[in-house]
């Protein structure tokens, strides 16, 4: 059986923000919810990378751990998903969680809880696949329909990769063995086709001074 | 013979040397690659910076997003899983432990030693020894503590005894309408605590013989009685460690609760924590309140229930505040001229009614 994994190459998201908004769109996620988000650490400085994150459908999810109702199972795919049904809006999955991924909405009074949305992988939720149930309360089950996530399928520099592991990884190893070390790939030399570093400067691009 | 003796020795030699020298070697040469990066740590070969920028992210470096939102810019949670490892592996197994063993250790203290009588039996004259206030603010914070206790311990461990019970989607709905109650009624709980505090911190102020009261163990485990005040030195912890956890538990489920003033989640994590804590030390404790206010001392109930003792348990377990109580009433009966006769009748009032 495959094993679905998200991998966002941060080599080459552009921040450009099209997996957020189509998984809004795709989905229809409640107000204030973003199920995906990019994330740029050392923003317009050398060296800024970008990185679209959402659920990673963890093998040990510390969601489902922590979950008090263990609403969370784990599909014959790998996707992590919830029942809304069982969920009483805590927020424990939101400590727990590496990656930032539960949601929730604001729609109770004294900013209480609502249930928690999350990434599905586009693969909805306990209800019947494509159910009018199961699209209003988890979006689109496009894993159903032998779709892919949106927003991967929507990365305009293939940066965000959605699918079965092993082909992902596979995907992946090709390009870091065409382009080398991680650390090398930015800069002049790179992206003009000189070989080698650009001169006076160190491999981020940063002028080091000297000639 | 001795040839043989000799070169047999020297093969042993040999076997035991070669054996000894390749478990050392083992050993001793994976070694090697650690010593080399240890004399010289920058041996890593040509430096990558999208590691260090990783690490980085991994310490919960914050970066910039377009999503809005608290926590949005922060990559990897990095305390996520220290929580995880705390609510899962420590809090739930040792707070179940701690609650487990100390209801056995009552339950056996009960079955050994018994309740604790009153000396000479009851003499049938009451005493009053709480006021309609004083037992309506206990009442009202016992109601909060146990609706709060019971919620909270049924959404610590719900999931490992309720969830066989009512099944998933029955336990959904119970944790919900627990989550709610310990929502709605939580904030409730800092007025009961305060209440309590106003209303009895006056006699639980540490006075002499409290120290060897505590000494004694309370008289609890024989050598007869200890003398106390109106409140013994046992009372007087329980009552700090209600307000004072009652505290903790109040300001760090405000912070849970309302989680719309942009704490992160770092802040809810320590907040959990305590709170966690706080209510497991608590609810421990009161069981050790509940049981010598019950079953545990022969004639107690009544003090919180329509306010009187027997004075003869005030003289058992309260002795000095006995001798105040009589000390008192005995000035109001001579400053009373006409109503002598009333109060020699079998109800003693401490003038304490509000």
């Amino acid at each position: 059986m495959a094993r679905m994994k998200f991998l966002c190459d941060a080599q080459r998201c552009i921040e450009c923000n099209a997996c957020v908004t189509a998984c809004k769109n795709e989905n229809e996620v409640p107000w204030g919810v973003n199920r995906r988000r990019v994330v740029t650490i050392n923003d317009g400085s050398p060296g800024e990378r970008s990185m679209s994150v959402a659920c990673m459908h963890c093998s040990d999810a510390p969601c489902a751990a922590v979950c008090p109702v263990d609403c969370f199972y784990t599909t014959d795919d790998g996707v992590v998903l919830h029942d809304k049904d069982i969920c009483i809006g805590c927020g424990y999955c939101f400590y727990a969680c590496p990656f930032g991924a539960p949601q929730f909405p604001k729609s109770e009074a004294f900013g209480s809880r609502g249930k928690m949305d999350k990434c599905t992988f586009c693969g909805g939720g306990p209800e019947a696949d494509n159910s009018p149930e199961e699209y209003a309360k988890y979006g689109s089950n496009r894993l159903a329909e032998g779709k892919l996530p949106l927003c991967a399928e929507m990365c305009a520099t293939r940066s965000l990769i959605a699918g079965d592991g092993d082909t992902v990884s596979e995907i992946f190893r090709e390009r870091v063995t065409w382009r080398g070390a991680s650390g090398l790939t930015w800069g002049w030399g790179v992206a003009y086709g000189k070989k080698g570093i650009r001169r006076g400067h160190d491999v981020e691009g940063k002028a080091t001074g000297g000639d | 013979m001795a040839a043989h003796k000799k070169t047999g020795a020297r093969h042993h030699r040999i076997i035991v040397w070669s054996l000894l020298s390749l478990v050392g070697l083992t050993l001793l040469l994976p070694l090697i690659p650690y010593a080399v990066a240890y004399v010289n740590p920058e041996t890593g070969g040509v430096p990558n910076p999208g590691a260090d920028l990783w690490r980085a992210v991994r310490e919960a470096d914050v970066g910039t997003t377009q999503v809005q939102g608290v926590d949005t810019g922060v990559l990897i949670n990095a305390n996520g899983e220290r929580w995880r490892h705390f609510r899962m592996n420590q809090l739930i197994p040792i707070g179940a432990m701690l609650m487990g063993s100390v209801l056995a250790l009552i339950v056996l203290f009960y079955l050994v030693r018994g309740p604790l009588r009153i000396q000479g039996g009851p003499s049938g004259k009451k005493i009053q020894r709480f006021s309609v206030f004083e037992r309506i603010t206990h009442w009202f914070t016992v109601s909060l503590f146990w609706l709060l206790a019971l919620t909270g311990l049924i959404l610590l461990y719900g999931r490992f005894v309720l969830i066989p019970v009512l099944g998933p989607e029955g336990f959904g709905l119970t944790a919900s309408a627990c989550k709610e109650a310990h929502n709605l009624f939580g904030p409730m709980f800092l007025v009961a605590i305060l209440m309590m505090f106003v209303t009895f911190v006056k006699d639980n102020i540490y006075a002499r013989g409290d120290l060897n009261w505590l000494l004694k163990g309370g008289g609890m485990l024989g050598g007869g009685h200890v003398s106390a005040g109106r409140f013994n030195a046992g009372e007087k912890i329980w009552f700090w460690i209600a307000v004072l956890g009652g505290l903790v538990l109040s300001a760090s489920g405000l912070v849970l609760d309302f989680a719309v003033f942009g704490q992160g989640r770092a802040v809810m994590e320590i907040s959990h924590v305590l709170h966690g804590i706080a209510a497991l030390v608590v609810i421990t404790v009161s069981f050790g309140h509940v049981y010598l206010g019950t079953a545990g001392v022969e004639g107690t109930i009544g003090s919180m229930t329509n306010g009187y003792v027997d004075e003869a348990w005030a003289k058992t377990h309260h002795d000095r505040w006995y001798a105040e109580v009589k000390a008192a009433a005995g000035k109001t009966e001579e400053a009373g001229s006409v109503g002598g006769g009333a109060t020699a009748s079998s109800v003693v009032s401490p003038v304490r009614d509000g």
